[in-house]
Formats: structure tokens, C-alpha cells, sequence
């Protein structure tokens, strides 16, 4: 992999308080020319906060925030013609059809694809002869999906772009962010799908009251976290539960099942070998685990 | 019905923030036109000379009410503001059964309601129940500003009783019209053209033989002539028309699917015309249907007064003695009629350019102006798109109603220089709609939240001084602060350009400020 240029995104300690409510207190966020950004957090931890002002609709209140190498409050106009922008919650106009929306939205960024239009309207199997009114919840999703699609943008911004969608549109989606990928083109994708996220992502921020928790790679995340194990050996096991590193121990006599510190394994590892291994499986941690270590103790307080 | 009565509750929750201020805007109408008549007409005398001074002013006539209302001194007040206290009662009762039933539909807020255990009819019934209760306040708060101002006991309590009928009747009309219309705007157009049919029907009733005013819900009302016949059966063509109303909504209430009206939608264009391709063509394209509607409906309200414009000059003709009264004779007798109905529709232009530009707003809470504003299209870009809808748009309904005016009164005087003549004169009213705009720009860059409260406040407040200034007896500073009380009365006063073009620049500089506030606040918020 080439070294990366000049980041996409790059966001320094970006604070913003609505009132008393603080939405986002010091959040950092880089993003390289190129990658599939996961950008991960529960409900009302700043995401679409972050993305409202990447977008320039919101004025930071202290922080640095650079995109494609502009400041998006100011440059605005300019850096809206790089990039198409999927909200999470789509709202149309009654009145205009999903069609005109996708045309009216292309043209006003600067332009779009014809054939990759209408190319897309096929595979999302969306009717764009209907008035906005008439469309539930998911077609108006895929038409805000359609019309970033179609765009020639050098960054996505995608806010839960999946909400609403059925499993089969799901998986076009996946499709879709596959070949934006392989174009080299950037996603900053926010999502709590985390399934999407371990298929799309090349790297993921993990984002909590409005500030980074985590951030790298799925394989440097999951260094942070346990992988589970289960073993059989020769030898009875013995003093497993001693090592540092090791939970939730469950031993019988030949067979142990447990979860260990991933910066732990090697060790575990070399001390299980002497005992005649016959049989190991080891499941690296999801990122649903990943998750619910961040959050657990939020859900449970909730 | 299950479930009508918590939804009730509910409903009065939602609505205690505004429903207090249409109750006291009603009740000051009448508590104050009280107070000033009884003094400047504090003896039958005075009283006289106006019955003889407004018995054949038919602008005032198509204006007010019934001459008969002149019989004395507590007709005379409801002579001058039934009228107008009857459009305030009949939009309240408007937007409380239509925000309650039909866009609550629209929203998809009332499938939530329905999916507990919510009757089918239930929203309805509420909504209704919920107009019944205001517009029996509404009578209680009249009776009691009418008779604590020493008017007589009975005729108060008739007179607070026709109000809250208007405002029964168009609750009825809106339960209806919210079954018939799948999205809550038509059913506020459609209401709203009825009611001004109502108002039309009324005035050419009044200036006629009474006939036409039968037709009108506010007409019954007038009709009843409180303190001067006393004559309360008209009260119950109220609750049988809206018997008859809800009836029908309920039928139709019973046979249509959640979310739908009776007019199926229709299909539309695949894909965009060429034309659509900016946020210009967004703002005309959402905007141009309820243009045309303000555009036909003050045309219409031009040649309705138009027509009449010759009467006037026919009646002074006949009439010398009478137009002693009045300054300047019987020429400027039409000149002052053509100004006051020109006034009066600059400030429907006023409302219909608040109603536009206030769009911005709606775009910007519903969530529809993010997805625009992540486009290439700037802040600048997106007011100018409205703003010009609003300017541009005020113009043509003002214009319609100067040509309308113009052809009407042109045909019966057989003057067609009378067209131009009077196309001209709307527009001289242009600058005054222009700044109230302007004012409703600055309100959305710097106090967002506010800004459709303080610009329906603004409105109100130029109607006021522009109908009331003189009967209410107002204080100068507070008519100088309404824009239209710059504007020349064209054209019964000469027309000059100085104080159009102060107005102007006011507009201008109030435009530049709010797009420096709306540049630097947050959207969505």
C-alpha cells in the first residue's frame, strides 16, 4: 500500500455544545485518501454532529477541521463539488418525484452519470416515477443513496446510509461501497451496523459522548481486545487460570475454554504447546465484542 | 372512538402555547372596537350622522356588515368588526382540526397514535371536540368583553355565540376537507378560499338585496343583528351545516386507507426536466402551486371590488348631500375606496411573501435543506432561491389584483385606461410588502427560532394599524411603525418616490443583515 497523501478528513479536538447539551467534547478523526472509514458510535454520540460540520451546516465551536484539503466552513461551495452526502434520516418533497429529487440533487453538486443512474435505479429496484410522499422509509433512502452514488465525488459522506434498507439492498450497497473502493475514491461511513462495518472498512473510529474512544485498524482493534479459546491437550491442563491476561477460565480435566488478552496470546500459546495440544480453536473477537467492551458499562448504567 | 378523550388531553397539551393568543387576539378585536365606538359615538345624535354618512358607502358596506347593524350603538360595533373577528375564529378553528388531523396523517405522527389503542374516528372526534372547546371560550371570552364594556346583556351573549358559530362551521368544513386532500396544505387552501368565498359572498350580499349573504357562514352570523333585532334562529344553520360536514367526514373517514385522500396520486416524471437544475428552480417549482393560488385568488378579489367602484360614484351622484362628509367631494370618494381596497390587498401580499419566505424555515427544520446545502449550492444561493419567489411573487399577486381591480371598475365606467391605471397603483404598495419580507429575512439569520412567530406579529400588527389605527384611536408612533402607513395612499394621494425609496433601502439593508446572520449560525437549529 502506498504511504497516503495529504489526509481526507482531518478533524483536531472539534468541540460543539448546543446549549447546554455538549454533542462533541475534543473529537479527533483522520481519514486517508482512499480508505472506507468506519465511523462507529450508539445513538447520540456525535456522528452526525461530526458530519454536519464537515458539511459546513454547522459552526464548530473550538477545534481544526480540514477536508480535501479545505476548511469546510469556508470553502464550502467549493468542496461540496467532491463529495455526495447521504443523511441518515432522508426527508423529501412530498410533491417531486424520487427520479427529479436524484436529477435536481446531481445537478446542483455539479453534474451526474446518466448511465451509472439509471444503472443504479435498476439494482436498488427503485420505481423513480413516484411522488416522494408515496415512498417509505427505505426508497427514500435509496434515492439519497442513488443520487450520492451516481455523483462523481472523491468523498462520501454516508450517515447511517443503510437504516431502512432490506437485507438484499444491504448487500447492493456493499456492492456499490466495494467498487467506490476499488475507484480509490474515500467513505466516511457512520454506521452501528457493525457487520457492515467489519465488510467495508478499512480502518474504523469508535466515538462515545462525542469523543474518540478508539481508532485504526480492525486488526489493531482487535489487539486491544480478548480473543476467546478453546484447547484440548495431551496432558491435563493446569494453572491456566494463573496466567496473566486470562478470564472466565471453564476446565475439564483435557479441555479448557477461555479468554485471553490478544497482546497475551503469544504467551498463553507457548505455555499451552509442552501440553501436547491436540485440538485448538481460537476466535478473534468481533466487533460487536469490540463494542460492547466501549459501551457495556453505558448500556447497563441505561 | 376508543381513546378519543387521552388524545383530547394530549391535543389541549400541544395547543397551550398558541390557542391562548388567538383567544385574546379575538377578544381585543372586540374589546376595544366596544371602548372606541361607545366613545366617539356617545350619542344617538353622532350616531345618526354616521348611519347617514356610512348608509351608502358601499366600500364600507362590502367592507363591515348590514346597515341595519347601525340601529344602535352595540350594532355598530358589531357592524365594524364581526367581520374580521369571525376570519380570526374561523382560521383558529382551521388550523386546530386540520394540524391535528390531517397533518398529523401526513407526518406519520397519527400512526403511532393508531397503532395503540386508538379508535379509527378517534384523532377526529378529538380534533373536533377540541375546536368545540375553543370556540366556546371564544363565545364566553366575547360575551364577557362585550357586555363588561356596558354593552346589553342578551345581544352580548348573541353576539359571542354567532362568533364561535363561524368558528364551528369552518371546524367542520376542515374535518372534510381533511378527508378529501392527502396532504395538510390543500386542506388549509381549500379552507381558506371557502372562507374568503364566505367573506366575498357576504359583502355582495350586504351592498345588495341581502340575498347572496345567506350563502355565507359569516353572513348567518351578521344576521343575527345583535342589540339591534336580537334574532337568534340564524344560530342553528351553524350546527346543521356542520352536522352535515362532519357527517360527511366521518362516511369518508370510513372508507379511505390510512394516509390517503380521495384523489388517488398520481405518477410523475421519472426524471428531471432540463429546467430543474438549481435552487431557483427548486424554490419555484415548490412554491408555484400555492403562487398561483394567491395569484387567482387576489385577482378575483380585485374584480370583486372593482365591480362595485362605480356604485360608490353613482350613489354620491345621487346623493350630494352626503358626500358633504366627506373631503374633496365625489371624485375622490372612488379614489379613496380604490386606495383603501389596494391597502388592503398589499397586506395579503405581505402574508403570501411571509408564507413564502418562511418556506426557508420549514426546509431548514424538516431536514430537506441539508441534502441542498451538501450540494454546491451556498447559503446565499438557497435564501436568494426562495427570496426571489417572495419578492417576485408578492409583485405578481399584487399586480393581479391591480389588473383585476382595473378591468372590473375599467368595464363598468367604460375606461380601459383604467387597467393600467390601476396595475400601476398595486404596485405603488410594492416597497411596504417588500420591507415586511426583508424583516421576516432578517428574523431567519438572526433569531431563527422565532422568526415565523415575529413574522405572522409584523403582518398582524400592519392589518391592524392599517384597518383599526383610526376606529381604535392609536397613537402616531405606533401607525409610523407599520411600512404601509409610508406608502401614499395612490390613488387618492399623489404618488411620490421618496418615502418608496427609503422603504426600499430598509428592505435592502434588512436583507443584507439577515444573510450576514444566516452565513454565520448554525442550520438545523
Amino acid at each position: 500500500m502506498a504511504t497516503p497523501t495529504a489526509p481526507a478528513i482531518s478533524i483536531n479536538a472539534l468541540s460543539k455544545s448546543f446549549g447546554a447539551t455538549r454533542a462533541l467534547d475534543g473529537l479527533d478523526l483522520t481519514v486517508a485518501t482512499g480508505e472506507v472509514h468506519g465511523f462507529l458510535g450508539p445513538n447520540g454520540s456525535g456522528k452526525t454532529t461530526t458530519i454536519r460540520v464537515l458539511l459546513g451546516l454547522l459552526r464548530p465551536d473550538a477545534g481544526e477541521v480540514r477536508m480535501l484539503g479545505g476548511d469546510p466552513g469556508r470553502d464550502a461551495v467549493a468542496l461540496h463539488r467532491r463529495l455526495a452526502y447521504v443523511p441518515g434520516d432522508v426527508t423529501l418533497w412530498p410533491g417531486i418525484t424520487g427520479g427529479e429529487v436524484i436529477d435536481l440533487l446531481g445537478r446542483m453538486r455539479g453534474g451526474l452519470d446518466r448511465r451509472r443512474r439509471d444503472e443504479l435505479l435498476e439494482r436498488f429496484d427503485l420505481d423513480p416515477g413516484k411522488k416522494a410522499r408515496t415512498y417509505s422509509k427505505g426508497n427514500r433512502q435509496k434515492v439519497a443513496l442513488i443520487a450520492a452514488l451516481a455523483a462523481d465525488a472523491e468523498l462520501l459522506l454516508l450517515d447511517e446510509p443503510t437504516s431502512g434498507l432490506d437485507p438484499l439492498m444491504e448487500s447492493v450497497f456493499q456492492q456499490c461501497i466495494q467498487e467506490v473502493k476499488r475507484q480509490g475514491r474515500t467513505v466516511l461511513l457512520s454506521s452501528h451496523i457493525l457487520a457492515e462495518a467489519e465488510a467495508l472498512c478499512d480502518r474504523v473510529s469508535i466515538i462515545r459522548l462525542g469523543r474518540t474512544v478508539e481508532s485504526g485498524t480492525l486488526g489493531e482493534l482487535r489487539h486491544l481486545t480478548r480473543t476467546s479459546i478453546s484447547v484440548e491437550t495431551a496432558e491435563r491442563l493446569t494453572g491456566i487460570e494463573a496466567l496473566p491476561g486470562v478470564y472466565d477460565v471453564v476446565v475439564e480435566d483435557h479441555h479448557a475454554r477461555f479468554d485471553v488478552d490478544t497482546a497475551q496470546l503469544d504467551a498463553v500459546v507457548r505455555r499451552l504447546a509442552p501440553l501436547g495440544v491436540r485440538s485448538l480453536t481460537s476466535t478473534p473477537p468481533t466487533l460487536e465484542e469490540l463494542f460492547l467492551r466501549h459501551y457495556g458499562d453505558e448500556q447497563v448504567a441505561s | 372512538m376508543t381513546g378519543a378523550l387521552g388524545l383530547l388531553r394530549f391535543m389541549l397539551r400541544r395547543e397551550r402555547a398558541g390557542l391562548p393568543w388567538w383567544l385574546l387576539g379575538a377578544t381585543l378585536l372586540v374589546l376595544v372596537q366596544s371602548t372606541q365606538s361607545q366613545n366617539l359615538y356617545d350619542t344617538p345624535e353622532d350616531l345618526e350622522r354616521l348611519r347617514r354618512s356610512i348608509g351608502g358607502n358601499t366600500a364600507v358596506i362590502a367592507m363591515s356588515g348590514p346597515t341595519r347593524l347601525l340601529d344602535s350603538i352595540g350594532g355598530e360595533v358589531v357592524f365594524e368588526i364581526l367581520g374580521f373577528v369571525a376570519i380570526v375564529v374561523a382560521l383558529m378553528s382551521m388550523f386546530l382540526v386540520g394540524r391535528h388531523t390531517r397533518a398529523e396523517e401526513e407526518t406519520g405522527r397519527a400512526e403511532l397514535l393508531r397503532s395503540a389503542r386508538v379508535g379509527r374516528q378517534a384523532p377526529l372526534a378529538a380534533a373536533l371536540a377540541l375546536a368545540g372547546l375553543a370556540n366556546l371560550a371564544v363565545a364566553v371570552l366575547v360575551f364577557a368583553a362585550a357586555a363588561g364594556t356596558g354593552l346589553p346583556v342578551a345581544g352580548s351573549l348573541l353576539l359571542g355565540l354567532a362568533v364561535a358559530a363561524v368558528g364551528i362551521t369552518f371546524a367542520a368544513l376542515t374535518a372534510l376537507a381533511a378527508q378529501v386532500f392527502s396532504n395538510a396544505r390543500a386542506v388549509y387552501g381549500a379552507v381558506a378560499l371557502v372562507l374568503g368565498a364566505a367573506y366575498v359572498l357576504r359583502a355582495a350580499g350586504d351592498v345588495g338585496d341581502g340575498g347572496l349573504s345567506w350563502a355565507s357562514p359569516i353572513g348567518w352570523s351578521q344576521r343575527t343583528f345583535p342589540y339591534t333585532g336580537d334574532r337568534w334562529w340564524p344560530l342553528l344553520l351553524a350546527p346543521v351545516t356542520s352536522a352535515v360536514l362532519v357527517a360527511a367526514a366521518v362516511t369518508l373517514l370510513g372508507r379511505r386507507d390510512f394516509g390517503a385522500g380521495l384523489v388517488p396520486p398520481r405518477p410523475g416524471r421519472p426524471a428531471a426536466s432540463p429546467a430543474l437544475r438549481n435552487a431557483y428552480a427548486l424554490a419555484w417549482r415548490l412554491q408555484r402551486g400555492s403562487l398561483v393560488g394567491w395569484a387567482v385568488g387576489l385577482g378575483l378579489l380585485g374584480v370583486a371590488y372593482g365591480s362595485i367602484g362605480d356604485t360608490i360614484e353613482q350613489y354620491f351622484r345621487d346623493n350630494p348631500e352626503v358626500a358633504e362628509f366627506l373631503p374633496g367631494g365625489t371624485a375622490d370618494v372612488v379614489d379613496a375606496y380604490l386606495a383603501l381596497t389596494v391597502g388592503l390587498s398589499s397586506l395579503l401580499a405581505a402574508a403570501y411573501g411571509v408564507a413564502t419566505i418562511l418556506r426557508l424555515r420549514a426546509e431548514e427544520t424538516s431536514g430537506r435543506a441539508e441534502p441542498v446545502l451538501a450540494t454546491a449550492t451556498g447559503r446565499g444561493t438557497w435564501l436568494a432561491g426562495h427570496l426571489s419567489v417572495a419578492l417576485a411573487g408578492s409583485t405578481l399577486v399584487l399586480l393581479t389584483f391591480g389588473l383585476g381591480e382595473g378591468l372590473a371598475y375599467g368595464m363598468t365606467v367604460a375606461d380601459a385606461g383604467q387597467v393600467p391605471r390601476l396595475a400601476a397603483v398595486a404596485l405603488a404598495y410594492l416597497p411596504a410588502v417588500w420591507l415586511i419580507v426583508a424583516l421576516v429575512v432578517l428574523a431567519l439569520g438572526w433569531a431563527p427560532r422565532v422568526s415565523a412567530a415575529l413574522a405572522w406579529v409584523a403582518v398582524g400588527y400592519c392589518a391592524v394599524v392599517a384597518l383599526f389605527a383610526e376606529s381604535f384611536g392609536l397613537p402616531g408612533w405606533v401607525q409610523r411603525a407599520s411600512p404601509f402607513a409610508h406608502t401614499p395612499q395612490v390613488p387618492l394621494e399623489d404618488l411620490s418616490l421618496t418615502p418608496l425609496l427609503v422603504v426600499g433601502l430598509v428592505a435592502a439593508a434588512f436583507t443584507a443583515a439577515g444573510y450576514a446572520g444566516l452565513r454565520r449560525r448554525d442550520i438545523g437549529y
